[in-house]
């Protein structure tokens, strides 16, 4: 569990991504980031920051500029929302970042964390990340592949057992 | 008989010295089953008449009938969907999906077994205790349209419901909207989607009516007979925009 090993995610919410893949597949799989941005008279920062979330996510390659639909983000798109929610709840334990959360809540009682907590944790590990915007964004995939939940009311931040 | 029917429907406001004209001589039938989209500038008075269509508001005069019966005050086979999402912050997701149903007066565990069903649906399960505070755009959109599909409505009334939100985000939410609509098991068959996108229209519906403003009124009407899912930049696609924009252009 050294520090060194993880990995940051782009801060970019599961919609955008689904929304992306469907964009590229509507236009045969393949496209060039920059002009995706311009036809959508979207920001190239923010559509940049998306491709490579989708990247992250194993769902798409973007060899020089261009974004190309991979064979497990057409898999995606073809499952219905419980295995698309199943599907990135694989590919999410497979990151560094949720794979150390998921053995740091495993090793809680009731596998459960205080928020401030998991917030000083992500920033040890990620010092030039803002901590609660990536926790948000955890919490945005973590929760749609429900593999995390969170519960404000508790102060609670949990494996979900599905 | 068609599912909704409105015949000269009116609307106007007095005003110290004379009437402001929101919509004028508006008629129109929908089918049951059909995905009907109504497209036109902004201040045409699209949002006015989905609420009178729902029975919010009542037209000045004209008629609104649902099922050949005449709508007095709020047609409750109805739901909408708002632009702004419209849900209660202090609420949990759950609570809000609820939120109707405890309106309508049915039992809590009616309220939950439906709540359940529709979070399900619209792809919110492992969301149902965070607050919209917590929620990205195309998450609380997500409610809103449980929201409305747990009220199990006949008629489903969309008023720009991915105006607010992200490009992508938008073209997730209408993919899955399209796919839910299309699914055996959705008691939704009729939606009416009011929209600015001449394009979002076109990707959409079965039909599109076509608004112009001042005062709001129907100046065409078009049938996309196109296969879904539909290809934008399509030479089809982009003639039966191309129309509506002229038909906005020259009569609105």
């Amino acid at each position: 569990m050294r520090a060194a090993e993880i990995h940051p995610i782009p801060q970019v919410g599961i919609s955008r991504v689904i929304g992306l893949l469907e964009l590229l597949d509507s236009r045969g799989g393949s496209e060039d980031g920059y002009r995706l941005a311009r036809d959508l008279n979207y920001p190239l920062s923010d559509m940049l920051n998306v491709m490579k979330a989708a990247e992250v996510l194993g769902f798409v390659a973007t060899p020089s500029g261009d974004i190309v639909l991979q064979p497990l983000g057409k898999q995606f798109l073809e499952s219905d929302i419980n295995q698309r929610k199943a599907l990135l709840r694989e590919r999410l334990k497979e990151l560094s970042l949720f794979s150390y959360l998921v053995r740091l809540l495993r090793g809680q009682e009731n596998c459960s964390l205080e928020r401030e907590v998991v917030l000083s944790h992500l920033a040890m590990l990620l010092p030039n990340e803002d901590p609660e915007s990536l926790f948000s964004t955890i919490l945005d995939w973590g929760r749609f592949a429900e593999l995390f939940g969170f519960n404000k009311d508790e102060d609670r931040f949990y494996l979900d057992q599905q | 008989m068609p599912l909704l029917e409105l015949k000269e429907v009116s609307k106007s406001y007095q005003r110290s010295a004379s009437a402001l004209h929101v919509l004028e001589g508006i008629s129109f039938t929908v089918e049951e089953g059909e995905f009907v989209a109504i497209v036109g500038p902004s201040g045409c008075g699209k949002s006015t008449l989905l609420r009178i269509i729902h029975g919010l508001i009542p037209p000045s005069s004209g008629q609104v009938l649902y099922k050949g019966r005449q709508v007095d005050g709020i047609n409750l086979e109805c739901a909408l969907v708002f632009q702004s999402f419209a849900l209660l912050p202090w609420l949990t997701v759950k609570a809000n999906v609820e939120l109707g149903l405890e309106a309508r007066g049915i039992e809590p565990a009616e309220r939950e077994r439906r709540a359940a069903i529709y979070i399900d649906k619209v792809g919110l399960d492992g969301f149902e205790e965070a607050y919209p505070r917590e929620l990205s755009g195309g998450m609380k959109q997500r409610v809103g349209l449980a929201r409305a599909l747990a009220l199990e409505p006949e008629l489903l009334l969309m008023d720009e419901p991915f105006s607010a939100l992200d490009q992508l985000t938008a073209i997730n939410l209408r993919e899955e909207l399209l796919d839910m609509w299309q699914s055996p098991d959705l008691p939704v068959g009729t939606i009416i989607l009011v929209t600015h996108s001449i394009e979002e229209a076109v990707e959409m519906a079965d039909r599109v009516l076509v608004m112009g403003r001042n005062p709001g009124r129907i100046v065409g009407e078009l049938t996309v007979d196109l296969a879904r899912p539909r290809r934008k930049r399509t030479d089809l696609f982009n003639a039966l925009t191309d129309q509506i924009f002229s038909m906005i252009e020259e009569r609105g």
